[in-house]
């Protein structure tokens, strides 16, 4: 990420706001469809409007990336929590839901049953090598959550995985 | 120019409403028009002949130097007043910059129609605001409005001779 780039687009230069958002943009997808993977796109447009709203406010240009990562991990948390409790108050598609569980193949559809408390944990610390303080710091929670948090996970992950 | 570009894999409209959450000011106007996405973009890509037409105060248009999607501009307005301005142009997405001034275009297909979406930007730093730019954020709309519908006339212009 070239800082000088960073700098010209808090300053409103749109075409250096355009090639940020060419660089970014790959990267908040990618979180955001591992994450919340059946609100992706929505979650990756409100990321990238949380991002581009607060450029300007950001004080260490140097530090965007984990700046970008924290705003992206919340959103997506948020909208996947919103998915999990649409699924859960919909039978219908519960039901849909627990009949696909036999055609679960692949590490992808395991994640994306788990509550999005826990598939963001894992995510984060199995797919984006984030160490557990990293996590904690994108997700604005203690470290010692986090460990928790990917325990359970970790046993949930099993469960689907296995099923 | 069949297909709108999406080198980030973002919708160029909605990629238009993120450029506009970081210029604070900024003004978006979006408007069906009843014309295909190539004949749409036909009008926005000709900066030097189309420009002139739909943008009231621009008298002349010249592309002095081109570097893939790149562009580098002479702006002349009505008052003979040049200004240079960097641009990015590609199908669908189209964005201008001077030190005063942000011009953007995004389109997006819908069905045999077009999506186009139209910002304006005045920067922050500009020392004096020239007296025929618009002063307020309805007046700015309505200005956005009409250059849409002059656009759109075009537009169903070039779709008959395409």
């Amino acid at each position: 990420m070239d800082p000088e780039n960073v700098a010209a687009a808090q300053q409103g230069d749109a075409l250096a706001l355009d090639r940020l958002l060419d660089e970014l943009a790959p990267y908040v997808r990618r979180l955001c469809a591992r994450i919340a993977p059946a609100a992706a796109d929505d979650a990756t447009q409100e990321a990238l409007l949380a991002v581009f709203r607060g450029l300007p406010s950001l004080r260490a240009p140097e530090a965007i990336m984990t700046w970008v990562r924290s705003v992206t991990v919340r959103t997506a948390v948020r909208l996947a929590r919103q998915q999990d409790l649409e699924v859960a108050a919909d039978d219908s598609v519960t039901d849909a839901s627990a009949a696909s569980a036999e055609k679960l193949v692949d590490i992808d559809d395991a994640l994306s049953r788990l509550p999005a408390s826990q598939r963001v944990v894992l995510v984060l610390r199995t797919r984006e090598g984030l160490s557990e303080q990293e996590i904690a710091t994108a997700l604005g929670i203690p470290v010692g959550t986090v460990k928790s948090r990917l325990n359970r996970a970790r046993a949930a992950f099993r469960e689907a995985w296995e099923s | 120019m069949t297909y709108p570009a999406a080198s980030s894999g973002i919708d160029p409209v909605d990629r238009l409403t993120i450029l506009a959450a970081a210029l604070p000011g900024a003004v978006v106007a979006t408007r069906r028009v009843a014309a295909p996405f190539d004949a749409v973009w036909q009008v926005i890509a000709d900066l030097e002949h189309a420009t002139p037409r739909y943008e009231p105060g621009v008298a002349r248009v010249r592309i002095i130097e081109r570097h893939g999607e790149f562009l580098r501009l002479l702006v002349q307005d009505t008052a003979g007043r040049e200004d240079a301005m960097e641009a990015r142009l590609r199908p669908g997405w189209c964005v201008m910059q001077s030190g005063t001034i942000v011009i953007a275009f995004a389109a997006r297909r819908q069905g045999g129609q077009t999506l186009l979406a139209h910002l304006e930007h005045r920067r922050v730093q500009t020392p004096s605001p020239r007296q025929d730019q618009p002063l307020n954020p309805g007046a700015a709309v309505a200005k956005i409005d009409r250059e849409l519908r002059v656009i759109e006339t075009l537009a169903m212009q070039a779709g008959t001779e395409v």
